[in-house]
């Protein structure tokens, strides 16, 4: 019984009405084409060769390999297309196999990607710490100052940000100074430049290029000179192993992965945000690790305990004003294995070493913003 | 054959598909973009072509896309390619202060539109190959960086002239595209003409520059642009009034160049004509903002259900506690997942309302309103060799134009 169907060649843009009839030529059989009004045969399609293309909500559309691309051979109508399939068994078979092969292509396309990135999470901040080795130092410089200008017009806006005793030749800023080079060692390609500054949030970083900010809210939670030479021997360990720039370059690596996934290369400012967030826990905690080393060894050195940077950040830690906390904490994680840690790094220091700062050096300092009693007494109970 | 010579009417282009199968191919396709990282959007993109294709019929015959998403994952992956010097130039930019920056990224923004013409063109090429229409295939001849350098010197024209000098460069864009476009071995032929535009486009222009200057003054004046926030909240409402009036005359504009443009494309003796009415485009663009609307209002509530069970305590005293609920964003997995959730179903509704309500409603309009006339002269037309030499879409796909 022979189905009525449409029928083109690919080589003229003409539908001929036909009709489908199956002839077995001994074990393989071919699709015979007929023209409905003349019934003359118009060709055969081998039926090994024939696939099923594309085609919309009742509509059946072959195509075979072995005819021009764009020939078709085009059922409508659900009784008809019934017995093309019947006569054409294959065809389901050929569905299924190119369906289970879009799955396969699927799922080593994805397995590929997810093992790229986790080859680029897990490689993006080894080849950062490489990488930060050949940026020109210049160029580190130029773009600490970038992201000082903004940082320090930011936090005007918002925390009555302002400069602890702009003088640097002042007794305190001439004592962090002396601290500060003494810690940097010649090691170093940057020049430190220390600023103590008046935020109502407790926290100290180092910005690319030998910039550190230690915050007044800090600096009081302070209670002796070993915490505060601590916390800035520490942020002085992230500008000698250059941390800032190193996480400014995972962070833009990130951003580009996270770019690719969703799939639109021009909304980066996004993705780089949600990247750098992702990879930044994992990447500071070996960044703080490095840090404290540093600044142990700086305290063999000079006469003081690293411990204190711990004192410290207990202190802050268990305030009950949690909130100012968490911006510390965000960019130095305390946990309990690097609290131990440090404890472990606090040796016997040598006998007759100079201490970091003097008596009076260390008023001048506490005193440098203003009244260090502006902090709340209801905390002032955690003391040692 | 006395009815051959017979003079055939136009023949009505016909759109057979629902905006009801576009959301079913759409939430699959969602659906499958998580487990597979994204990269399901190469097969999204595949089905909705053929979705449209397939059920825009010309004389009877559906057209046939035969592309595939293999072949737009290895275009982008090659894009990827043009991307990552690019990026790495963003990257050192963004490290640099004030001129260098600016100068810097001014560049980039000029090697970016540069490159966006050429994908576009390039675009089309990849779709119009992959069209059949009775078992023969659409192509583009032409060359996509003499386009983009086209393209390039009329945007400085435009520039230079402050847009006066658009409907020629609309013209000539237009004549460039379709005098390269072919059917099978017939070439299209493009007779529109800039003076045709002069009308439409200058009465846009006007209502843009007198209304849109108008309304920012008004709102400055009642100080909506002060800085630190508008003083007054209903400062803002005559800039946005006078917004709405001006995207009203941007459509009215561009429905009049779509129906005069397209009347002016020719094959051979076949021709399509097409008359998009304004008020169709408006009611468009206002049924896709309540749509949206309606999307965000519904997730903006899910949101706060979703995060009042993960921080209840935040909102547990008389007022919202922000410490608290700041110290659950920083500590809880919970809360980070629901933020990356959220922030995906707000792109997802975003271009799931975007697809059904501009996409579906936009080509169903022009299916609509397109007729055909002597169709029966495109019989005689007959295949050309084939284009392959175009691996997916790349450029375009990571630079994100074009729509469909
Ligand atoms: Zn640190």
């Amino acid at each position: 019984m022979s189905v009525p169907a449409r029928y083109q060649d690919g080589l003229v843009a003409q539908v001929i009405d036909v009709s489908l009839d199956y002839e077995s030529v001994g074990s393989a059989g071919n699709l015979l084409l007929r023209d409905r009004e003349t019934n003359a045969i118009l060709t055969r399609w081998a039926a090994a060769d024939i696939h099923p293309a594309y085609g919309r909500k009742g509509e059946l559309r072959l195509s075979s390999i072995t005819q021009n691309s764009g020939a078709r051979i085009i059922v409508t109508g659900p009784a008809e297309i019934g017995q093309v399939r019947a006569m054409l068994p294959d065809l389901t078979t050929k569905q299924a196999m190119e369906f289970s092969k879009q799955v396969r292509i699927g799922v080593i396309a994805t397995v590929a990607l997810a093992t790229v990135i986790l080859a680029y999470l897990y490689g993006v901040p080894l080849l950062a710490a490489r990488v930060v080795n050949y940026v020109p130092p210049d160029w580190e410089r130029t773009m600490g100052d970038t992201v000082a200008t903004q940082m320090e017009a930011s936090l005007k806006e918002t925390d009555n940000f302002a400069i602890c005793d702009p003088d640097p030749n002042s007794v305190a800023n001439a004592a962090i100074a002396r601290f500060g080079a003494a810690a940097l060692g010649t090691g170093s390609p940057f020049t430190l430049d220390i600023k103590v500054v008046r935020t109502d949030v407790a926290n100290a970083f180092a910005l690319p290029g030998g910039k550190v900010y230690f915050f007044s809210a800090l600096l009081d939670r302070a209670e002796s000179p070993d915490e505060f030479a601590g916390v800035l021997a520490h942020e002085i360990g992230h500008v000698v192993h250059r941390h800032a720039m190193e996480g400014l370059i995972s962070s833009a690596g990130t951003g580009a992965l996270v770019g690719f996934i969703l799939g639109d290369m021009t909304g980066i400012s996004i993705a780089a945000g949600l990247g750098s967030t992702m990879i930044d826990t994992h990447f500071s905690r070996e960044a703080e690790s490095q840090a404290d080393a540093y600044a142990a060894e700086v305290a063999s050195r000079m006469d003081f305990q690293p411990a204190g940077l711990a004192d410290l950040l207990n202190r802050v830690a268990e305030d009950d004003d949690f909130s100012k906390a968490l911006a510390l904490f965000s960019t130095h994680p305390l946990t309990e294995d690097r609290r131990v840690h440090l404890q472990a790094l606090t040796h016997e220091t040598p006998a007759g070493l100079e201490p970091p700062f003097t008596a009076a050096e260390w008023t001048a300092i506490k005193t440098m913003c203003g009244s260090p009693l502006k902090a709340p007494p209801s905390k002032t109970k955690l003391g040692n | 054959m006395v009815l051959e010579s017979e003079q055939e009417r136009p023949v009505q282009v016909v759109f057979t598909g629902t905006r009801r199968e576009m959301a079913g191919i759409l939430l699959r396709g969602y659906a499958l973009m998580l487990p597979t990282i994204g990269l399901y959007r190469f097969w999204v993109t595949s089905w909705k072509r053929r979705f449209y294709w397939s059920n825009t019929e010309i004389d009877g015959d559906p057209l046939d896309y035969t592309g595939h998403a293999m072949q737009l994952l290895i275009g982008f992956m090659l894009a990827l390619i043009v991307f990552v010097p690019i990026y790495a130039v963003f990257f050192y930019l963004s490290t640099q202060s004030g001129e260098v920056a600016v100068t810097g990224y001014g560049i980039v923004a000029v090697v970016l539109w540069f490159l966006t013409g050429y994908a576009g063109y390039r675009a089309r090429d990849f779709r119009l190959s992959r069209t059949l229409w009775r078992g023969i295939r659409f192509d583009q001849a032409g060359n996509a960086f003499g386009y983009a350098f086209r393209r390039f010197g009329w945007t400085i024209l435009m520039l230079l002239t402050l847009g006066i000098v658009y409907p020629w460069m609309s013209s000539n864009l237009w004549r460039y595209r379709w005098n390269n476009t072919w059917y099978g071995d017939r070439q299209f032929n493009f007779t529109g003409r800039a003076r045709a535009l002069l009308g439409p486009y200058y009465l846009a222009y006007g209502v843009v520059v007198v209304v849109g200057s108008v309304g920012v003054l008004t709102s400055a004046g009642m100080g909506a642009f002060t800085p630190g926030g508008p003083s007054d909240p209903l400062s803002v409402i005559p800039g946005l009034v006078a917004a709405l009036i001006c995207g009203a005359f941007v459509l009215i504009y561009q429905s009049r160049e779509m129906t005069r443009f397209w009347s002016q494309v020719h094959l051979g003796t076949a021709n399509l004509a097409v008359t998009i009415r304004a008020r169709s485009l408006i009611g468009q663009y206002l049924l896709f903002g309540l749509a949206l609307f309606v999307a965000y209002v519904v997730l903006a509530i899910g949101g706060v259900v979703v995060l009042f069970t993960l921080a209840n305590d935040a909102f547990a005293g008389e007022q919202f506690d922000m410490a608290l609920f700041m110290s659950h964003l920083q500590g809880s997995a919970g809360v980070l997942i629901a933020v990356v959730v959220g922030y995906l179903l707000i792109l997802a509704a975003f271009s799931f309302m975007h697809e059904l309500f501009i996409g579906v409603g936009f080509w169903k309009l022009v299916a609509r309103n397109a007729t055909i006339g002597d169709v029966a002269s495109l019989r005689s037309v007959r295949a050309r060799g084939e284009d392959k030499t175009l691996a997916g879409e790349g450029l375009a796909d990571a630079l994100n134009v074009g729509a469909y």
